[in-house]
């Protein structure tokens, strides 16, 4: 800063990580303090320095200098530890900030130990405490507060201990104007207490927003943190909105009758010179071994035999990476990871036992540019070759590296589970912790939590919600224009309160909602990591977290070590298992072949779904354009649909010149410039892996590995547009000058290079994706039941809900049998070639009963009838009648009599003990369901119900095939039976309607109508706001290509609505019939893994349909009714009249959206 | 209603001698009947308290730029 010294210094400001109480990010708060002319801003969020690293790194930039502390709660004596006063603490040197992060520590201790962890208690700490790590630190006595919500330190005792602990120099009373009716009379009160004390006042701002455009946000907010509305919580709120920003000059004045309190502010602030950007002292452990980089080279060199024998290039390889490892001094960071594969070997080997098929496989694998690393490969931290693969370690290690590399490792769930708290312990709880993450308000949960606040009806709110994005900015405003748009809509009536709420969501879009825990990223340092950061308790029983997200752990140079739950991983174990179970055979992954015809051509026919990565709706369109032929092309199509390539615009030219090669091999690539051949040779002259950014940087624009690996991370930071633009400039000058380039053709292709600002893959991670994908295909080719059987077991995971995988599966002949008393096992099982739904699908059955009813069958033989089955499993009434009204029980009845599902729900009542028992939402046999430990079996006073000889069951009206298809979806979210357009498309009335196997056979262009269920809604930000829907109907799925403005025009309907017909046009692309292995042939670079000659295939058409008009389905049934009617008869089940007829069209739009199975639906949103 | 230097000097006619308390009120932003308005206590000449507050709110809506006492 230049120019006079500003008369004031902001000591006490909140960011909006002080949850709920704060409402700007600390970047927001740096720059509008620059903007003011302020000197230094202190950040003191509620018991938090989640914010002090992101202050730290931006407020340079602002001509602001950084200040860290917090505000405190301190527990107020004689309050039985209820009542909390603040206190602001705010950090002088380093031992002050290892005091500071000592004490958040021991604040949040006992937030996670009552008896439900998931809810966090307030965190506080005694005085004791304070006075105990008071060194380094300057306390002021605390904020106004308001009478409802307590405020600073006031009692002289209290003063006095602490004035004892920090002493004179380092204790302030704090003054602050908060424009409340008794400021002037408290500030005289507190100035007399000063002087009583012979310390000095302080004034502070108390600043919760940047700017007068947040200040309504703050009042919405504090009714939120209290769980009231506005209306409500007037004695909570400030009153004002004097807590915005103000500049240093009418600070002075707003504290005329303190001046003295102000030049306190200055004055501090210059002593205060931590700087959180150098101060830190963090060292990991191994990081000052030096024996390390000897003991490293001895593992690998140890290794390279095994793996390589005389391998021409891989001695040399190695050398080359020990001596930049050496260099960097990194060999205790890859030590360290080894170390951590070692102990998840050991987890692995409890829990699958050493005889199980699962201890073949590796304990993990890794993903991430880790990969291309032969160090890795050969430790076991990577599964891929990254010389068979070609990989480049540049992306992951250059001599001009600075801070570490990421390794990012993923493990099957069971086994990253056990593995956390086994971190905890080996490293020791004070020493490892997991990284934090900050969920942030989306569009959807600012309207239903916001809405709320404003006293808004919650239907309306929650139609709202589902009508918006869900992510995007700009949902609040469009929303409310639609619903305004609307007849009965809920803004029709354009009140203040619902301009208000598109005003709120607009505003606190982006802001962190609470602290959250990072999926696996984990910190381990030598020294106590509570000096460093504090350390607080997870939701998740044995875990604990630092209170900064992965940027500022990376910007403190923390190691991070990404053990993440891949839920595929899970799967592809539990298929061997499965298949070790049924067939006796026991399959080692890394051994399958790996040029599998079926397999390849599975995949080229895009019948993937339910592998890994391949099986989006926008993957599978790819993949019968690209038609991959081997791993090689299986690592490009894995990274190929990501925002990166997307707005790069790789894609279009990719396959085009795939298929132009397939046509014409000796059709020549065009590249940008001769010297882009080699970097983007493989794919085809286009930007698709993440490294290619920087081999691109490299050649055409001479970047030092350094400059171009700054450039990959200005691309994958938060700020990465502003980042950028400084990098382009660079670009555009280097192309000029190291390829003499012409300009146009330096804008060109730094445009390829700035359109990777979204998200890419780097080749090492495609190629470890692209390897699990084909692994998953071929598990699914060649064992489609084990298969399937394994991902219904390890929901939720994936593209598809269980429904949409079962129907897909079944479509190519895969037997699926209904959950059944006497057949099924709490989990799904292969069962004579088939597969068997388990117990555990039958949504809100505790898990504890599902095991009771299976140990009873298994002990005591089939159940034989249903007072059998009431008295033998001792299971309430309500967990029988959903056995029943699932169809578990259908077996039960006599056949003969024509009982079904109503005449079991008539006979348990009187067969089932009227108690209920505990229900617990969530499935039994779902592993990780959250509400197993609360799961209670019947009470031991329940009297169990005797196996009766049931009477007769009086005649009933059996289910029609609607309401067997609604049962089943509303008691397991999936049906076997027929399929919703099965039962409807009879009644549907409408012209040109076609079905989805008809489709293929249409010529492209013409008029279609076509009706399905909505199993996929997607409205990427790369789209430019189409939406795309996958509907299904009952020969298989149709791709529909909703314009913007079809979109905007219907809205509600799109996002909301489960049985949808579209009309729009038809289009249909078809690839050549080329002999495809031509390509694999004639395709530059030699491929991996050659095809095998195979026999012509049909090659599949690309076909979607781009929808002109939407309506709901229930339009074009008979007696369809108005909405209004609808909604009164949501929960009736109609007298029906045999099959179809027995739902009009208003029951079926109603019924389906109260049951429809959940459905992919996501948009991009920005990302922190 | 006159103003002195940092307050009201006379209201209804009664000098005023010193300024106790002066506050702000924003509140009710989000209804139909949003409130925003300047508040001061004072001690008349004659030793009387008085509560006066300034209507702050936008042009146009209810007593906007309006002064008034309170509880009168």
């Amino acid at each position: 800063m230049t120019g006079p010294t500003p008369p004031y210094a902001e000591l006490h400001c909140h960011s909006a990580f002080s949850f709920l109480d704060g409402v700007s990010l600390p970047e927001e708060l740096a720059r509008r303090a620059g903007e003011l002319g302020y000197g230094a801003l202190a950040l003191t969020d509620h018991n938090s320095v989640s914010g002090s690293m992101e202050l730290a790194q931006i407020a340079a930039d602002h001509g602001v200098r950084a200040i860290h502390g917090a505000e405190v709660d301190l527990l107020a004596p004689g309050t039985d530890g209820q009542g909390t006063r603040h206190i602001t603490l705010l950090v002088r040197d380093v031992q002050g900030w290892s005091n500071l992060c000592r004490i958040i520590t021991l604040a949040h201790a006992h937030t996670r130990t009552g008896s439900i962890r998931r809810e966090q208690g307030e965190p506080s700490v005694d005085l004791q405490t304070v006075i105990d790590h008071a060194e380094g630190l300057v306390c002021l006595t605390g904020c106004a507060g308001r009478s409802a919500v307590g405020g600073g330190v006031r009692d002289e005792p209290i003063v006095r201990r602490l004035l004892d602990a920090f002493g004179p120099e380092d204790l302030y009373v704090e003054l602050q104007r908060p424009y409340a009716r008794h400021d002037r009379a408290r500030n005289r009160a507190l100035g007399a207490l000063a002087r009583g004390l012979g310390v000095r006042c302080i004034a502070s701002g108390d600043v919760h927003a940047h700017s007068p455009a947040r200040a309504e946000l703050q009042d919405a907010f504090v009714a939120l943190r209290h769980h009231t509305t506005l209306d409500a919580s007037e004695p909570l709120r400030r009153g004002n909105h004097s807590h915005v920003m103000s500049s240093p000059q009418a600070m002075a004045s707003r504290f005329a009758d303190h001046p003295e309190a102000v030049r306190e502010t200055v004055l501090l602030a210059e002593r205060l010179t931590f700087d959180l950007r150098t101060d830190l002292g963090y060292r990991y452990p191994g990081a000052e071994d030096e024996s390390a980089s000897r003991r490293l080279a001895e593992l690998c060199r140890g290794r390279l035999e095994e793996r390589y024998g005389s391998h021409e290039e891989a001695p040399g390889r190695l050398e080359q990476e020990l001596r930049v490892i050496d260099r960097l001094g990194l060999a205790g960071f890859f030590l360290l990871h080894h170390d951590m594969l070692e102990l998840a070997r050991e987890v692995a080997l409890e829990i699958r036992g050493p005889d199980s098929v699962r201890a073949l496989l590796a304990p993990g694998r890794g993903r991430g540019s880790s990969v291309s690393s032969l160090v890795c490969y050969l430790t076991g931290l990577s599964h891929i070759d990254p010389i068979a693969n070609r990989l480049a370690l540049g992306r992951f290690l250059h001599e001009d590296l600075h801070g570490l590399p990421d390794i990012d490792l993923d493990f099957p769930r069971d086994i990253r589970e056990r593995l956390i708290p086994r971190v905890h312990e080996r490293y020791g709880r004070d020493r490892a912790a997991l990284v934090a993450a900050f969920p942030t308000f989306r569009a959807r949960g600012a309207i239903r939590e916001l809405g709320k606040v404003l006293g808004l009806p919650a239907g309306e709110i929650e139609r709202m919600a589902r009508s918006s994005d869900g992510h995007g900015r700009g949902s609040g405003h469009e929303v409310l224009a639609d619903e305004a748009q609307r007849p009965g809509g809920a803004a029709g009536t354009s009140s203040d309160r619902w301009r208000w709420l598109a005003y709120l969501v607009e505003q606190a879009y982006g802001l962190p909602r609470h602290l959250s825990q990072h999926p696996g990223g984990m910190i381990v340092a030598t020294r106590p990591l509570i000096d460093c950061c504090p350390v607080v308790p997870a939701a998740m029983e044995g875990r604990q977290m630092v209170q900064w997200d992965k940027d500022s752990c990376a910007d403190a140079g923390f190691l991070k070590m990404d053990l993440l739950g891949l839920g595929m991983l899970s799967a592809v174990e539990r298929c061997v298992e499965e298949i070790a179970r049924v067939h006796g055979r026991r399959i080692d992954l890394s051994r399958i072949p790996y040029d599998d015809p079926l397999t390849f051509r599975a995949i080229r026919a895009a019948d993937t779904v339910g592998v890994f990565q391949i099986e989006s709706r926008a993957q599978m369109q790819s993949l019968l354009r690209t038609r991959p032929m081997n791993l090689e092309d299986l690592t490009i199509q894995v990274a190929i649909v990501r925002p990166g390539p997307i707005q790069g615009g790789a894609i279009n030219p990719y396959i085009e010149r795939r298929r132009r090669l397939r046509e014409d091999p000796s059709y020549e690539i065009p590249y940008e410039h001769p010297v882009l051949e080699e970097v983007l040779r493989e794919t085809l002259g286009t930007i698709i892996f993440q490294d290619q950014v920087m081999q691109v940087a490299e050649a055409f624009a001479g970047f030092s590995p350094g400059e171009a690996d700054g450039l990959r991370r200005a691309m994958s930071r938060k700020r990465s547009h502003e980042l950028l633009a400084g990098q382009r400039e660079r670009f555009i000058e280097g192309a000029l000058r190291h390829s003499e380039a012409d300009e146009r053709t330096a804008e060109r292709v730094w445009s390829m290079v700035e359109g990777f600002a979204g998200f890419g893959f780097p080749k090492a991670h495609s190629a470890a994706f692209g390897l699990l994908a084909y692994q998953s295909t071929w598990l699914r080719v060649h064992y489609g039941a084990e298969f399937l059987c394994s991902l219904l077991n390890e929901q939720p995971m994936g593209f598809y809900a269980p429904d949409s995988l079962v129907h897909e599966a079944h479509a190519r002949g895969v037997a699926i049998r209904k959950i059944d008393v006497n057949a099924s096992q709490v989990q799904c099982t292969v069962q004579e070639g088939g597969v068997r739904l388990g117990l555990g699908y039958v949504k809100d059955i505790p898990a504890e009963e599902a095991h009771a009813l299976v140990a009873e069958r298994a002990m005591g033989g089939p159940f034989h009838s249903l007072g059998d089955l009431a008295g033998r499993v001792g299971m309430g009434r309500r967990t029988l009648e959903q056995l029943a009204w699932s169809g578990a029980c259908d077996g039960l009845l006599a056949p003969l009599a024509g009982g079904d599902r109503r005449s079991a729900l008539w006979q348990l009542g009187l067969a089932a003990p009227a108690i209920a028992t505990g229900r617990p939402a969530g499935r039994a046999g779902s592993p990780s369901s959250p509400h197993e430990d609360s799961c209670r079996p019947v009470h031991e006073s329940t009297q169990l119900a005797l196996g009766l000889e049931l009477p007769p069951t009086p005649s009933l009206r059996r289910l029609g095939r609607w309401q067997r298809l609604i049962a089943d979806y509303s008691t397991s979210g999936v049906t076997i039976g027929d399929h919703a357009l099965a039962i409807l498309r009879g009644r549907l009335t409408v012209p040109m309607l076609v079905t989805s196997a008809q489709l293929a056979r249409l010529p492209s262009g013409g008029e279609v109508a076509v009706a399905g269920l909505v199993i996929a809604r997607q409205r990427p930000g790369t789209a430019n706001g189409t939406m795309f829907l996958l509907f299904e109907d009952e020969f298989g799925t149709i791709n529909l290509i909703v314009p913007q403005k079809v979109y905007e025009r219907h809205r509600r309907l799109a996002r909301t609505e489960p049985l949808l017909l579209a009309r729009g046009r038809l289009e249909r692309t078809q690839e050549p019939t080329a002999p495809a292995r031509l390509h694999a042939d004639h395709l530059a670079g030699a491929p991996a893994f050659a095809a095998p000659p195979e026999p012509p295939e049909e090659i599949r058409p690309v076909i979607n349909v781009l929808v002109r008009e939407l309506a709901p389905l229930e339009r074009f049934l008979p007696g369809g009714l108005e909405e209004a009617e609808t909604a009164a008869r949501v929960r009736r089940l109609p007298a029906s009249g045999p099959g179809a007829q027995d739902a009009d069209g208003a029951e079926v739009g109603s019924s389906m959206r109260a049951v429809a199975p959940p459905i992919q639906s996501f948009a991009s949103g920005r990302r922190r | 209603m006159r103003w002195g230097e940092s307050f009201p000097a006379e209201v209804n006619g009664e000098a005023i001698s010193s300024l106790r308390e002066s506050w702000l009120v924003e509140d009710r932003w989000w209804t139909a009947e949003p409130l925003r308005r300047r508040y001061w206590e004072l001690v008349g000449e004659r030793g009387r308290n008085v509560v006066v507050f300034h209507d702050l709110t936008a042009a146009g809506r209810g007593r906007a730029g309006g002064w008034f006492v309170q509880g009168s």
